[in-house]
């Protein structure tokens, strides 16, 4: 296939492009209330062809939703056919199945037409501020207890708002203004990007995009495939185990062919779907293989429909990795975070340079506290913060940095302004990185107290309590997570609980794996970890043979 | 008439510049030195001493000097400031180096942490914690804290402290008791309190910041000190003064105490400068863009003002990623900076498609076309292949360029590798640098809620005024401005800044909780602070403008905007009407109003700042042709007419009321002005080109 653009166009229309995702970022990030979508990024924009094929994501987009989006416009265009769709129809949902694997997501997309004819879809999804059920947290029992479904409907209907639909949503959800606020800053991303597509449009005197987007694809799938085609062809597989929920492990088994250009994934042997809210719906499963392959194999190749057509996902049906409805998924972070340890560990031998050891910060760790601060008004807290990633072959593992997931840590005085609560600790955890020639990186420990004359509600969102970080080629495990409270007691990992007045919890975060054998780490830098207190003495002794 | 010349120095990386104004005579003379980054104050010295001699006067004439530097920028860069410890509330020693815990590229599994000024066995711990409200939860430990820091200084040999306590923007008692200990008893240990460099919320940014003020403080403090002491002996009375990151100018007191806040004053002078010219020209938006040899800076100027934001983001590894450095809570000039410049470096990247930049040639060796041994095109070189640049007038003639090695190398590194002619490659190159030029201004309005149609263009910079009306074109602006002498433009947004500062503090509430005594005793200790330092600064106490607003947000949204506050005592009673200015500054920003949310106040600020000095920069004196202003024809690529012949003109046979059209190139020694065909052109009273796009 001969391109019909030349390197130096192509390049700037792709680039151009890409832009106009970013700009439509820029525009939700500005508008939103939703906290987790600015402290953890929790949101993604997405140009689409007529077709419904992803052109362009937007640059900082988050892992959980790459390449979902296009999948999800399917679904809309089965429901609503392509012809008839009119200017400023805005059709929505937060289908697990259909979208990104949990209620708070909301997916929307709108119509871009030039000239009148169809050319493409604006895309975009948000963590919403609330999505009505129970908060966040992990122990329901069916999707129904987890909040409101909303299938695809017309959220705006030729630019005039869907009046029916928005009262029922709002009538759902705890924080009506955010929520619609939230909506409406999707609306306005959407809006943007299909402005800036016209304005290419006219720029460029393109009629359409389906040339440039088959180019477009084309290059992006190539990259891909030549970067798949690096790796040795061969059938690779490791295995995962999890806390899961109670005596409900998860095991997650992992199978993974090279052939030529194309990669396979595949879990059958997985953990079946358990009635608790680990469950991850096929979309994010795939989301989260995609990932950790695209870092490793293509990093810098900008993203869209072709980067993903080389890369295929395969889980049985009434598996965790692929539950079937109503299966509860409000926490399937607690299980989808897990896919990059198990994909790097079955390639490690493969390609040793090109992966990370497992990630103490896969599944992030989550404390969220609610209730009343000392002036009677309601707040809702979560406490983010990170254990340690896992180590390479090229560097120590980052302390207390979230992988596969990129949520940051908010300030402590920010966190303490607005709730009860004095955050009396917040440092790395000594010695929870694993040993190695690289070593992973180190988790953290928090110690949180309450202040206010009212216990809070505290919900817990945990795993690798039993089933640390795992090391690779040679490398140790990192250190398992532990919360406990103040008076002695263990609450659950996964529950929903209440935190006293002057209570304590403490809380600690998983370290990474490391890379390699210890006792070939560079002895200057083990007495530069003992000098800065990142490792003990005597844990460089038992590791490293050094002293 | 005594004390007539103003001066302003922009020490930079490679360069010092220069430039005198002679208001009575109308005259400006400019200059550069090399710089002498052991001691800096050499170069300045020496460089004004000349500087004077040409014009004709003598120190003694001279009114003020006022001065940009990099060193802090470098120091910071280069990684050569002092060892320092932090001590810090314990049980937060690690926020330095935990950061945001955010990856800053999502696909690099392989990125490199940002850097972390104090190592971890020099973060120390004492006892003592301070809830948000201001209440002391646990009482300082004094003792702890006097045996630390002995121990920093005396064990570690430490050459400066920073201290950073948990809630110190609020109630800084432990803050300050520590301040008392450390000026007492280790008198000869620079140090800095968190509270009093950056008493604002956010542990993290606030200990940055006094960090990175403790590590530059040695250097910058025996520096300025020198510099001071030097000019008086070279019989210079007149002030000295130091350009701040926020285009205001202080004193050299205040600035040895925060050198920290110097941190942008060189690309500040170019945003005053464009200020001052929106001023002159009557425009009220305005896109300032700033091209130079390694970046181009991007910056929006309405009403006559740069935007300014409040934090600043230094020492990246990766220099034009965000998140990849330390962040900082100083007031700085908004603007962009993106790896587009002269020396920018074409490549073919591994999926077959042309790159330009981030990677730069730098000043040596430069573009191929200087022929000092470069290998790989950059814009200057696809500059000249096109026409745009003059090879036997580059830097007035200073530098001649070659051609035919130029041709050579787009065509062996660009055009064979793409399969494209050498001409389309030279043209690939200048557009991709276009591109990305308007991809990151267009980025910049959109992240700041702007219309781009409102906006005009002023280019400067050695390469701003050749990429100017491109980028202008792709913008869709229909009005460019370039001033005379492109190349020093930046130096006069020095002799054009006023005293100014700016305020902090933190106080975070909910608006009907607001404890008004405390909130009026902020703003009280604000402006008794920034009248005195002002009136320090040269400023008549009556003609200071306080400016007061504060940052708000709705309860549980995590971006905060600038809401003015009114002046004189704060009371309850002016709850109403401060909401309403919320729900304005709101609805500007975002185009809607959400009344049922409550709203919260996070920080409160003073901006305090003198009138711009009367300066007149009429160039009416400056060097002037009295010939022909057309000097010929060359042939010019446009996409309109491919390579064709195109007017040329001597920018300094220009005078004002005179008119062309476009296509046609206008030649000074700093830089080359380029116009397509179809932009028309007048000359304005102050010999600046206006051009009008179709």
């Amino acid at each position: 296939m001969t391109d019909a653009f030349d390197p130096v166009t192509l390049e700037i229309y792709w680039s151009r492009l890409i832009s106009i995702a970013d700009e439509s970022a820029a525009a939700l990030l500005r508008t939103s209330f939703s906290t987790i979508v600015r402290e953890s990024n929790d949101f993604g924009t997405v140009l689409m062809d007529a077709n419904g094929d992803s052109l362009s994501e937007n640059t900082g987009g988050i892992p959980s939703f790459s390449g979902i989006l296009p999948r999800t416009l399917k679904h809309f265009l089965a429901r609503f056919p392509k012809e008839t769709w009119k200017p400023g129809d805005c059709v929505i949902t937060n289908d697990p199945w259909l979208a990104t694997g949990h209620l708070p997501d909301i997916t929307m997309a709108m119509p871009i037409f030039h000239n009148g004819t169809l050319v493409g879809f604006s895309g975009s999804i948000a963590h919403s501020p609330d999505i009505g059920g129970s908060l966040w947290s992990a122990d329901c029992r069916e999707l129904f207890e987890e909040g409101l479904r909303i299938p695809p409907t017309k959220f705006l209907i030729e630019g005039e708002p869907n009046e029916l639909l928005q009262e029922i949503i709002l009538s759902n959800v705890r924080l009506p203004d955010q929520v619609l606020g939230d909506l409406n800053a999707q609306v306005t991303a959407n809006q943007v990007c299909g402005r800036r597509l016209h304005e290419f449009l006219d720029d460029s005197d393109l009629a359409d995009l389906s040339s440039l987007s088959s180019t477009l694809q084309q290059r992006a799938e190539s990259a891909m495939r030549r970067a798949i085609e690096e790796v040795p062809d061969g059938v690779y597989h490791a295995t995962l185990d999890a806390d899961g929920f109670d005596e409900d492990e998860t095991h997650i088994e992992c199978t993974i062919t090279v052939k030529g250009s194309d990669l396979n994934i595949d879990y059958a042997g997985t953990s079946p779907q358990i009635n608790r809210g680990l469950n991850t719906v096929m979309n994010y499963t795939y989301a989260y293989s995609a990932y950790p392959i695209k870092c490793a194999l293509d990093p810098s190749t900008p993203r869209n429909e072709g980067s993903y057509r080389p890369v295929t996902v395969d889980a049985p049906e009434g598996c965790i990795l692929n539950p079937r409805y109503p299966a509860p998924c409000n926490a399937r972070q607690l299980t989808g975070h897990l896919l990059a340890g198990v994909i790097y560990r079955a390639l490690a031998e493969a390609i040793p340079d090109r992966i990370l050891a497992d990630s103490g910060s896969a599944p992030s760790m989550r404390a969220v506290f609610n209730g009343l601060d000392p002036h009677g008004n309601r707040f809702s807290q979560i406490l983010f913060a990170s254990g340690g990633m896992g180590a390479s072959a090229h560097k120590d593992g980052l302390p207390t940095t979230a992988f596969p997931t990129n949520s940051g840590a908010g300030s402590i005085e920010a966190f303490e302004s607005v709730s009860p609560l004095i955050v009396w600790k917040k440092e790395f955890r000594v010695d929870s990185g694993g040993a190695g020639q690289f070593r992973g990186g180190l988790g953290q420990e928090c110690e949180i107290e309450v202040r206010s004359a009212e216990p809070l509600q505290l919900s817990l969102l945990s795993d690798r309590w039993r089933h640390p970080a795992t090391g690779v080629l040679g490398g140790e495990h990192g250190a398992t997570s532990r919360i406990s409270f103040s008076d002695g007691t263990i609450p659950h990992q996964k529950s929903r609980t209440t935190i006293g007045p002057g209570m304590r919890l403490h809380m600690e975060y998983a370290g990474g794996g490391g890379y390699g054998d210890p006792k070939t780490r560079d002895p200057e830098l083990v007495l530069d970890d003992i000098k800065n207190g990142y490792i003990t003495a005597d844990a460089a002794k038992r590791d490293y043979d050094v002293s | 008439m005594n004390k007539r010349i103003r001066i302003g120095v922009d020490v930079g990386g490679t360069f010092t510049d220069f430039v005198l104004v002679d208001e009575e005579r109308d005259l400006i003379y400019t200059g550069k030195r090399l710089t002498t980054p052991d001691d800096p104050s050499a170069a300045i010295l020496d460089g004004t001493a000349r500087l004077l001699t040409e014009a004709g006067t003598e120190p003694a004439q001279v009114h003020s000097i006022v001065h940009g530097t990099t060193l802090v920028t470098n120091t910071i860069i280069e990684r050569n400031g002092a060892k320092i410890g932090l001590i810090t509330t314990k049980g937060v020693r690690d926020t330095l180096e935990m950061g945001k815990e955010i990856r800053y590229d999502l696909y690099d599994l392989f990125l490199e942490a940002p850097p972390t000024l104090v190592p971890r066995h020099l973060r120390r711990e004492v006892a003592e914690r301070v809830a948000p409200d201001g209440e002391i939860l646990l009482d300082f430990d004094a003792d702890a804290f006097r045996a630390t820091a002995l121990d920093l200084i005396e064990t570690e040999k430490v050459e400066a402290i920073a201290v950073c306590f948990m809630h110190a923007y609020r109630n800084p008692d432990h803050e300050r008791q520590a301040k008392a200990i450390l000026m007492e008893e280790f008198d000869a240990t620079p140090f800095t309190i968190s509270s009093d460099v950056a008493p604002e919320i956010r542990e993290f940014e606030r200990t940055s910041t006094a960090c990175a003020n403790a590590y530059v403080q040695p250097r910058m403090q025996s520096y300025l000190q020198r510099l001071e002491t030097e000019l008086q002996a070279q019989g210079h009375s007149g002030a000295l003064y130091v350009m701040l990151s926020g285009g205001g100018i202080t004193t050299v007191q205040s600035a040895r105490e925060f050198p920290i806040r110097l941190i942008e004053s060189g690309p500040a002078a170019g945003a005053m400068a464009a200020s001052y010219y929106s001023t002159l020209t009557d425009t009220e938006n305005l896109i300032s863009f700033d091209m130079g040899g390694t970046t181009a800076k991007m910056c929006l100027i309405d009403g006559g003002q740069p935007d300014r934001k409040h934090d600043f983001e230094a020492g990246r590894v990766r220099r034009f990623q965000k998140g990849s450095g330390l962040p900082l809570k100083v007031s700085v000039v908004d603007m962009i900076e993106i790896g587009a410049g002269g020396g920018s470096l074409a490549n073919v990247d591994n999926m077959g498609l042309l790159k330009v930049g981030p990677r730069s040639a730098g000043s040596a060796p430069g573009p191929v076309c200087y022929g000092l041994g470069g290998t790989d095109p950059a814009v200057t070189d696809a500059d000249l292949y096109l026409g745009y640049l003059n090879p036997d007038y580059f830097l007035g003639g200073e530098m001649r360029l070659d051609m035919a090695t130029v041709e050579q190398a787009i065509e062996e590194k660009i055009a064979k590798p793409l399969g494209l002619s050498t001409l389309d490659a030279a043209i690939g190159i200048h557009n991709i640098v276009n591109e990305n030029m308007a991809a990151a201004t267009r980025m910049h309005l959109a992240e700041k809620g702007r219309d781009p149609r409102r906006y005009q263009m002023i280019a400067f910079g050695g390469a701003g005024p050749v990429h100017a009306y491109g980028l202008a074109q792709i913008l869709k602006l229909k009005r460019l401005i370039v001033p005379l002498g492109a190349g020093v433009t930046s130096a006069l947004g020095f002799l054009v800044a006023a005293p100014a500062i700016d305020y902090v503090r933190s106080y975070v509430s909910r608006l009907e909780q607001l404890d008004w005594g405390h909130l009026n005793t902020l703003f009280k200790e604000m402006e008794e602070e920034a009248k005195g330092l002002l009136v320090d600064a040269g400023a008549q106490p009556e003609e200071i403008t306080l400016t007061r607003t504060a940052d708000m947000r709705h309860i549980g949204q995590g971006f905060e905007i600038a809401v003015p506050v009114p002046e004189g005592e704060l009371t309850p009673g002016l709850l109403p009407g401060i909401r309403e200015a919320f729900f304005q500054s709101y609805h500007r920003l975002f185009e809607r109003t959400v009344r049922d949310v409550s709203i919260e106040s996070m920080s409160w600020r003073l901006a305090a700042s003198a009138p711009v000095p009367n300066i007149k920069l009429a160039f009416g004196g400056q060097s002037s042709e009295t010939g022909e202003a057309l000097k010929g024809t060359r042939q010019v690529y446009f996409p309109e007419t491919g390579f064709a012949a195109c007017d040329v003109y001597d920018r300094y046979a220009l005078h004002p009321g005179d008119s062309f059209t476009g296509p046609a190139v206008v030649e000074e020694r700093e830089s080359t002005t380029v116009i397509g065909p179809g932009g028309s052109v007048t000359v304005d009273p102050y010999r600046n080109l206006i051009c009008a796009l179709p």
